[in-house]
């Protein structure tokens, strides 16, 4: 898909206002100049509105209101808001051996209305799409279908970005299974693995109608009580899936609300005068959590000395000595090979002795002494199974045994080692516990009532994140629970179906549904696995690209992965895993979020725009070159929202990749940030045709008042 | 040695008595969120081989496992990624029955060595419970004078 056009009446402050995309191939990036406050984040959730309705909007849409907030009721109490988006579909078909390529296009048009109150009660919204042709428009039915084929909705967040936001991905604040499910949420949905689960709930209704023929056959029998209490248990699986894929959504929806009043509370203490608070409140989360980073590591290090080499060498000291006397006994007798082989056959090959005298094929003496020294090569090769086997034992294990033979133990001291650093560390985290609590006994006797207002906000959020995480527990316990007991009386059915005689044909079918649904298990877990690979591999390709022009993390950084656990992982030398929080800049942090959108969507193979917001941000010099060059190559349709700082220094390249530039302007910002008065007393984005290098009347902003907004955000 | 090197086991099972599953489950790692103080080995071959180790050195006889009812748990390939373990398997089978020999025969060596870790698995389970702490460090304080109290003895 790409975009081509869209047009918004009354969603926010996007009052009246139409956008264009460049869909030329050879100029793939759009560029929308607009400062912060301009209707960036407005047009985001209103192209998702469009495409994929309420579900898009922040809350599911529950108490955002659509209509702008001054709108004058006198121009009626019921608003009527519509957003259009027009884009361009591809499609290839095979015709007599070449691939024909057809571009149709679409439009898509969604509408609601609001009433103008302070509930802002909202209409079902209507969507429909048309085809566009020559000659007009004809309606196309079910347009939800289609936009779900094109554009995944699991996949809304990789193609629509706010640049911030994205870097929930791998910012240390959101809770860990957070940005799990979400990458391999993205991920799994790039196959269309729904198919595969699709299939795996097909197979499993076959698998309770078999259930339910073995139910009829032993009617009243124990075989039949079995049969309907599977039946049953197979109703209560699927309601308790159900609720824990909700449990698990509402916690990562809570967990981000935390977040966000987080960082209100620390804008309101900025704000008030308490930066020293607010810093001091900062240093000691960070302390926390590389000490939390850091224990984590020496926790897998104590793990590590029951996989070790040593704990067995150790341990095995005794019956290992004894056993090599055996060997060395054997090597003294000469039944042990030496590894002399690969010697003589250097010198054969060099045609000089070891001794010096010449090996030559033509000389007599030389003949004589290889003819020799190949017996020799010979014999040895004729050793005898065994002796190859005790060879490589001999001298394999030999170095390691004269370590154990000296009497002292490796893991006594590697576990002396452990045992000093966790404490060590341990030490320090009861510490810095304690400091951050003095901290926020602080905070609570702080006066100010907006941020102790924003902390019971946070108290409340919290509570709520909680009882959802063990909503999840008790849910997945439920879950485990019935499984085994199913097995149970599945495995005492199928003894009972033995007994039975229609029961061999409905145990054959059972074992067809197990056989298949395996399978299929099989299929998906090696699925998500290649594509993790795939995406992980572009993502880290783009990534080093990105900040390969800055010399600071260049050295630091050496490559980025994503784990079979869906986790972003960020190496520095020697392996060491580096957290994004403390070790990667503002700058690298951008990028390696923007190469995993990138890489997702590239591996998709979905042909889909990336609208990415902000997506400079912080970023500067040769990076943000670099960061904007690459993404323009990856993306088959990059529409970048820049403010004019992020613009600066970039212009050559937008002269080059853009084939649309123009720039939004609210008319709110006279006279603080702008120049001229617009003359329009509403608050709403207004779209001149400047470009990345020209201002007009309309867009002319105050030199030094740019950098102050660039400040504030 | 790495060229050189070959897994005789790579074909070969490993079986073990059903009674002794709850503990693998209980006392491995088997996903990356693991409690690591609770379930201190990183995979089901650490534990395996642990009571191997644990039960040669007690001078523990090996168990006849023909008498329980066991299961495969572990796939003999685990033993790819730790290769100096083929070699130790070896030495366990020749100080064990004396006879060089027995290098040549896998499947006799690996029986050899489950019916140690049958005999050994009671001892690192006690191993893990016993004390007040978590069952990493239970075990680590054992596995601490097992290592002393032998070498003083
Ligand atoms: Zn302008």
């Amino acid at each position: 898909m790409k975009l081509l056009r869209a047009e918004f009446q009354n969603f926010r402050m996007l009052r009246d206002l139409e956008l264009n995309f460049s869909s030329d191939p050879e100029k793939k990036l759009t560029v929308i100049r607009a400062a912060n406050e301009s209707g960036k984040t407005t047009i985001l959730h209103g192209l998702q509105w469009a495409l994929y309705g309420d579900a898009a909007l922040p809350g599911k849409g529950e108490g955002f209101r659509l209509h702008p907030i001054d709108w004058n009721a006198s121009e009626g109490k019921r608003v009527p808001i519509t957003a259009t988006v027009e884009f361009e579909l591809t499609t290839y078909r095979r015709v007599s051996g070449d691939v024909r390529e057809t571009r149709r296009r679409y439009r898509l048009v969604r509408s609601a209305f609001e009433d103008v109150d302070s509930q802002a009660r909202r209409s079902a919204s209507t969507v429909k799409l048309f085809a566009l042709n020559e000659t007009g428009a004809s309606p196309i039915d079910a347009p939800e279908a289609v936009i779900n084929d094109e554009l995944p909705p699991e996949l809304r967040e990789v193609f629509f970005t706010d640049g911030d936001r994205a870097l929930s991905f791998i910012e240390a604040d959101v809770a860990l299974s957070t940005k799990r499910e979400r990458v391999q949420r993205a991920i799994r949905s790039l196959l269309g693995l729904g198919v595969i689960d699709d299939a795996i709930k097909h197979v499993r209704k076959s698998a309770s109608e078999v259930n339910r023929k073995a139910k009829q056959v032993g009617s009243g029998s124990e075989l039949n009580r079995i049969a309907s209490r599977l039946e049953e248990m197979e109703n209560d699986r699927e309601k308790f899936e159900a609720d824990l894929e909700d449990a698990k959504q509402q916690f990562g929806a809570f967990d981000e609300k935390v977040d966000d009043i987080d960082r209100k509370i620390a804008a309101a203490l900025q704000k008030g005068d308490k930066e020293k608070l607010q810093k001091d409140l900062d240093q000691a989360k960070r302390e926390i959590k590389r000490l939390d980073d850091q224990l984590a590591t020496a926790n897998k290090e104590h793990s590590a000395l029951f996989r070790s080499r040593s704990i067995a060498t150790d341990l095995l000291a005794p019956l290992l000595g004894r056993a090599f006397e055996k060997l060395e006994e054997l090597h003294d007798q000469g039944k042990i090979p030496n590894t002399t082989i690969p010697v003589l056959q250097d010198r054969l090959s060099a045609e000089i002795c070891i001794c010096g005298e010449t090996l030559e094929s033509g000389d007599p003496g030389g003949e004589k002494r290889r003819a020799h020294i190949q017996k020799l090569i010979d014999d040895s090769q004729r050793a005898d199974e065994i002796q190859e086997i005790i060879t490589d034992l001999y001298y394999g294990a030999k170095p390691r045994q004269a370590d154990g033979d000296s009497g002292s133990s490796v893991w006594l001291e590697e576990y002396k080692a452990v045992v000093e650093r966790r404490d060590g560390l341990q030490t320090l985290r009861d510490e810095a516990g304690r400091k951050f609590r003095a901290l926020e006994m602080q905070l609570d006797e702080l006066p100010d009532t907006d941020i102790q207002g924003l902390r019971e906000t946070r108290r409340q959020y919290k509570d709520q994140r909680d009882r959802h995480l063990s909503r999840q527990s008790s849910i997945e316990t439920q879950l485990t629970g019935l499984r085994r007991e199913r097995e149970d009386l599945e495995a005492n059915r199928d003894r009972l179906l033995r007994e039975q005689k229609k029961g061999a044909r409905i145990l054959a079918e059972l074992e067809v549904t197990q056989d298949v649904t395996k399978v299929l298990q099989s299929a998906y877990e090696r699925i998500t696995n290649e594509e993790l690979h795939k995406v992980s591999e572009l993502m880290n390709n783009i990534f080093i690209e990105m900040i390969g022009a800055d010399p600071e993390q260049g050295a630091i950084i050496r490559h980025a992965e994503i784990s079979r656990e869906f986790d972003i992982i960020v190496y520095g030398p020697n392996d060491r895993t580096l957290n994004p929080d403390r070790d990667l800049n503002g700058a690298s942090r951008r990028a390696l979020t923007l190469a995993f959108i990138l890489a997702l969507t590239k591996v998709s193979e979905v042909e889909a725009p990336n609208v990415i917001d902000t997506p400079l941000g912080m970023t500067s010099g040769y990076v943000k070159r670099s960061i904007l060059r690459t993404a323009v190559r990856e993306s088959s349709q990059l529409v970048l929202f820049l403010t004019h700082d992020e613009i600066a220094g970039c212009e050559e390249i937008i002269d080059e990749a853009a084939g649309v530039v123009f720039t939004l302007t609210n008319p709110a910002h006279y006279p603080k940030m702008l120049v001229n008065d617009p003359g329009v007393a509403e608050r709403k984005a207004l779209r001149c045709e400047c470009d990345h290098r020209s201002e007009c009347q309309l867009c002319q902003r105050r030199a030094d008042a740019q950098a102050e907004l660039e400040m504030a955000s | 040695m790495a060229d050189r090197y070959f897994n005789p086991f790579q074909a070969i099972d490993i079986n073990v008595p059903v009674e002794f599953h709850e503990a693998f489950t209980r006392y491995c790692q088997r996903s990356a969120d693991a409690v690591i103080d609770q379930s201190p080995f990183p995979r089901m071959v650490d534990l395996w081989f642990l009571s191997v180790c644990v039960a040669a050195r007690l001078g523990l006889e090996p168990a006849d496992t023909t008498k329980y009812d066991t299961r495969k748990i572990i796939d003999g390939s685990i033993f790819g990624s730790d290769p100096w373990r083929v070699h130790q398997l070896m030495l366990i089978a020749i100080g064990k029955t004396g006879d060089v020999h027995i290098v040549s025969e896998p499947r006799k060596m690996m029986t050899l060595a489950s019916g140690l870790a049958v005999a050994g698995l009671p001892k690192v389970i006690e191993m893990l419970k016993d004390g007040d702490a978590e069952p990493i460090w239970n075990l680590s304080d054992a596995v601490d004078s097992l290592l002393r109290k032998e070498k003083a003895a």
